[in-house]
């Protein structure tokens, strides 16, 4: 009797996951007749997402879940989930690791209705990918720090090798973050390839934290535990908004900028729903939202007005980096980097 | 040995209960342990279809991941020490002083805290207090350390699952009778002779216990040594991990955690080598009345309560950090107080906590059920394969999360398992993972148990359900409550293989703070943290309340027959 209670214990256990899978599935195929519902894996940050999505519901009806990860974790799902992918697109994120994507044959081509307004190192030359939103790299600074070492906030990559940021600076970790890869691609086209990592091994010592996210270092930045680091100027901005004593500076070397891209899922469930969103984002609509939003993404069309100054292109010492040549050497930069900063130190 | 064989199959054969019990086991812990786990193995060995061992051989060729993998090692050994140390020290003056009972209460409330947030919660009011420019440092003015490395991983670890070591080592302490003090006492023995030779070698269930867990849950976390363990001191979980999300390879992020299984299963060993077969039964069908513990010697006393009143005070601190973040504006620059965070946490992270209680609450109950059974069974019966059934159960346990997470999603996202996107999917890797805690406590406390008490039942008429419900449970209820209270605070609280199984129908709230950390909104974090701790307290408040009304029943029937 006791075994039997066991054995019907331990069966009801085994049964009910099953039970419980259903449940979940029910939903996703009853919202899929009419495309009104879209599955998404944002890389964009969920306060961002959740405004631009609300706005994309109320001009097409149509309604978005999605969920946010960072653009290893994303593009690690999508690769796991090829076979029966679980969203219909991905939102925002470098473009490399949609080319990286494009690769493995996990996105489909779709030209969006006014792709053809966005420029054109701003999207996939095949269709894979269109741009929603450019970002610089910038210096962002404690004034604080500055004050009390009598520092001016930094217009050279040199100088943050002044001793006196020894061990202050956070910046992003290479291998889970575009921010720092963004980084490595601004050193190497400013100065060349070795110079660059003999630069940073330099760099290494001003280090006080590699963090796993490219904003991760603001927060510390902000409260003054560290004295500044290197991020991309959306995040930059964000927290300077939040009103803590902040500097934002470029080096006049120069920066190279990231482009946030978009794409659809080969294969995905609603792909009709995910073509509005794509032909939404390539319109007027999208930068509209962003700018009254204060959402710090310089967008992809050159007609919108932006009302933020500190989003002047024109006043940025900005350095092109191809797209495609990003792709090609991030793995081979990302390895020197792990190599020779991280391990050789 | 042959004749031992021959006797297990017959024990299974005189024993059709057994038998099912077995196979509906281990069919869960294929499909949900087994499988994944092959298929990941595969991953690691097969990238291309074809056994090779480049990447296995690549990485021990690697001196940072040979580097990792002692890192990783002294971390746990350091973190299983510390820890097991504290919680037993905690233990003791909970268990064995006689503190006002209100003061018990906060005592163990306080203790919960580090084990009922996520764990990079408290790393991150570690480092503002601890780290460059900390607040503590400012205070005392300490000269700057570095707490990112060795240091600031193994005392956020320590702070983090002291509590673990705390739970096991106390219920082993609860059960053990205060009948053998007495003798001891009237034998002679002085408070602190009892301690040393009576209370602390009969809590080595405990004590190995907690050893394991500790050692297993520093060698599988990730998170802690993401945030403080910099780039200094790398360990395996998290550089499987960055593997795994920032370079996009499986490949090299399923063989880095492979590595991690041996130092896992010698540990397992170990702990089998030391509990053994040793008699620790203290509680018999024997006993007269019950009579109260020796209490402990005045100096260890003293001692002890300075230790624990100095954690506490820094535990509470951290969380005091928290809390007051919860409630501001703006982090250290406008901290007029606000209930604004609070109105975001509930208008944007309304989903987040709903999904998050509805999948802790399954996965406490399926988990403590399956705990009970399978620890019932590898403690009380003889069987083929019962050491590969134990190690099989706890393997996904043994295994880093993050791995398990992915083992999940390339295991369970084709027919015939199609999970992924599922409530199913979480359910399954808390279960499989966190009700390695419900299994060893139970097994801990029936090792205390002698197996006369049942047979005596079963001889006086009563049915073998009977006997189970009444005899064994009501015995091992305190294991059970700490089984149940560990599964349902980590499927509250664990994020490492569940940040992988998230999905845009089923979202977790830790997932939501790790977010809103790294999306800089701090005090937003906060809040999101206040919510999940109350939330967790409240649950664990009333489940408590419940198994001691239980136990009170189950008191006064026993009365009552008498």
């Amino acid at each position: 009797m006791r075994k039997k209670l066991l054995a019907l214990a331990a069966l009801a256990a085994v049964l009910v996951a099953p039970v419980l899978a259903q449940g979940g599935k029910e939903s996703g195929t009853a919202a899929s007749a009419k495309e009104q519902t879209l599955d998404v894996y944002s890389i964009m940050p969920e306060k961002y997402a959740t405004v631009i999505f609300d706005a994309f519901t109320k001009d097409t009806g149509i309604k978005v879940n999605f969920v946010r990860l960072s653009s290893g974790e994303a593009l690690s799902r999508i690769l796991a989930e090829k076979d029966n992918p679980q969203v219909d697109a991905l939102w925002g994120g470098p473009s490399d690791t949609y080319d990286a994507g494009v690769k493995e044959g996990v996105f489909a081509q779709y030209v969006p209705k006014e792709a053809d307004k966005i420029p054109a190192n701003l999207r996939s030359a095949d269709g894979y990918w269109t741009g929603i939103g450019i970002i610089p790299l910038c210096f962002l600074t404690n004034n604080n720090f500055l004050q009390k070492n009598g520092l001016k906030a930094p217009t050279s990559w040199q100088d943050l090798l002044d001793p006196k940021y020894e061990k202050q600076l956070q910046m992003a970790d290479a291998r889970t973050s575009g921010t720092a890869t963004e980084r490595i691609y601004s050193l190497v086209k400013v100065m060349g390839e070795d110079e660059a990592f003999a630069y940073q091994k330099k760099l290494n010592k001003s280090v006080q934290l590699y963090t796993k996210s490219g904003a991760g270092g603001a927060m510390p930045t902000a409260t003054g535990q560290a004295a500044g680091g290197i991020f991309y100027l959306v995040d930059a901005l964000d927290i300077q908004q939040q009103g803590y004593p902040l500097s934002i500076t470029y080096p006049k070397e120069g920066v190279t900028y990231g482009v946030e891209g978009s794409g659809i899922l080969q294969g995905c469930k609603h792909p009709e729903a995910a073509k509005a969103l794509m032909d939404w984002a390539s319109s007027t609509k999208l930068g509209t939202v962003m700018n009254d939003n204060k959402i710090c993404y310089v967008p992809t069309r050159p007609d919108i007005q932006i009302s933020n100054p500190a989003m002047d292109l024109s006043k940025i010492p900005l350095v092109e980096a191809e797209s495609t040549w990003k792709g090609e050497n991030r793995q081979r930069l990302i390895d020197r980097w792990v190599k020779e900063v991280i391990e050789g130190n | 040995m042959a004749d031992l064989r021959r006797e297990k199959t017959r024990m299974i054969q005189k024993d059709p209960g057994l038998f099912w019990a077995l196979l509906a086991i281990w069919i869960a812990l294929g499909i949900f342990i087994l499988y994944p786990v092959v298929r990941l193995v595969g991953m690691a060995f097969m990238p291309d279809g074809h056994f090779s061992i480049v990447s296995l051989r690549e990485a021990f060729q690697d001196t940072y991941t040979v580097k990792a993998l002692g890192n990783s090692l002294w971390l746990a050994l350091a973190v299983s020490v510390t820890g097991t140390i504290l919680g037993y020290l905690f233990a003791l003056l909970v268990t064995r002083t006689a503190m006002p009972k209100v003061c018990k209460a906060l005592f163990s409330a306080v203790t919960l805290l580090p084990l009922i947030s996520p764990p990079f919660t408290s790393s991150i009011s570690l480092s503002l207090a601890l780290g460059p420019n900390g607040y503590l440092l400012r205070l005392f003015h300490i000269p700057d350390f570095q707490i990112y490395g060795f240091l600031g991983t193994w005392l956020s670890e320590t702070l983090t699952y002291f509590p673990v070591a705390y739970m096991v080592i106390s219920a082993v302490l609860e059960t053990m009778s205060a009948n053998l003090d007495d003798a001891a006492m009237s034998l002679g023995a002085s408070s602190g002779r009892i301690l040393r030779t009576v209370t602390i070698p009969l809590s080595m269930p405990g004590i190995a216990n907690s050893f394991l867990l500790l050692f297993g849950s520093s060698l599988a976390d990730f998170a802690t040594p993401l945030i403080l363990g910099g780039h200094q001191f790398p360990v395996l979980p998290t550089q499987a991990y960055l593997e795994i999300t920032g370079m996009f390879d499986l490949h090299s992020g399923a063989s880095l955690s492979l590595m991690l299984l041996v130092p896992t299963l010698i540990v397992f060993w170990l702990q089998r080598m030391v509990v053994g077969d040793k008699n620790y039964v203290t509680v018999t069908g024997k006993s007269g009345a019950q009579s109260a513990f020796s209490p402990l010697p005045i100096v260890a006393k003293v001692i002890i309560s300075m230790v624990c009143a100095l954690v506490l005070a820094f535990v509470l601190y951290l969380y005091g950090i928290i809390l007051v973040g919860s409630f501001v504006k703006t982090w250290g620059v406008t901290n007029t107080p606000t209930m604004a965070n609070y109105q975001y946490a509930f208008k944007f992270g309304k989903k987040a906590i709903t999904d998050t209680l509805k999948i802790a609450f399954v996965s406490t109950i399926l988990g403590s059920i399956l705990g009970v059974v399978i620890g019932f069974i590898l403690q009380r019966k003889q069987f083929i394969g019962h050491r590969l059934l134990e190690i099989g159960s706890m393997l996904n346990y043994a295994l880093p999360g993050t791995v398990v997470g992915i083992a999940y999603i390339i295991a369970f996202n084709k027919k015939p398992f199609l999970l992924t996107s599922t409530m199913a999917i979480l359910v399954a890797a808390y279960v499989f993972r966190y009700y390695a805690t419900s299994i060893r406590s139970v097994m801990a406390s029936l090792e205390q148990i002698d197996k006369t008490l049942e047979e005596a039942s079963e001889s006086l008429g009563a049915s073998t359900a009977g006997t189970f419900l009444h005899v064994t449970v009501p015995l091992v209820i305190p294991a059970v409550l700490t089984g149940l209270r560990y599964l349902f605070i980590h499927s509250m609280t664990a994020i490492s293989a569940t940040i992988f199984l998230v999905s845009v129908r089923w979202t977790l709230l830790t997932s939501r703070i790790l977010e809103s950390m790294t999306e800089l909104q701090f005090t937003q974090a906060c809040a999101f943290s206040i919510i999940l701790i109350i939330i967790v307290f409240i649950a664990d408040g009333l489940m408590t309340w419940a198994l001691h009304m239980y136990s009170v029943h189950f008191l006064k029937t026993k009365e009552a027959t008498k």
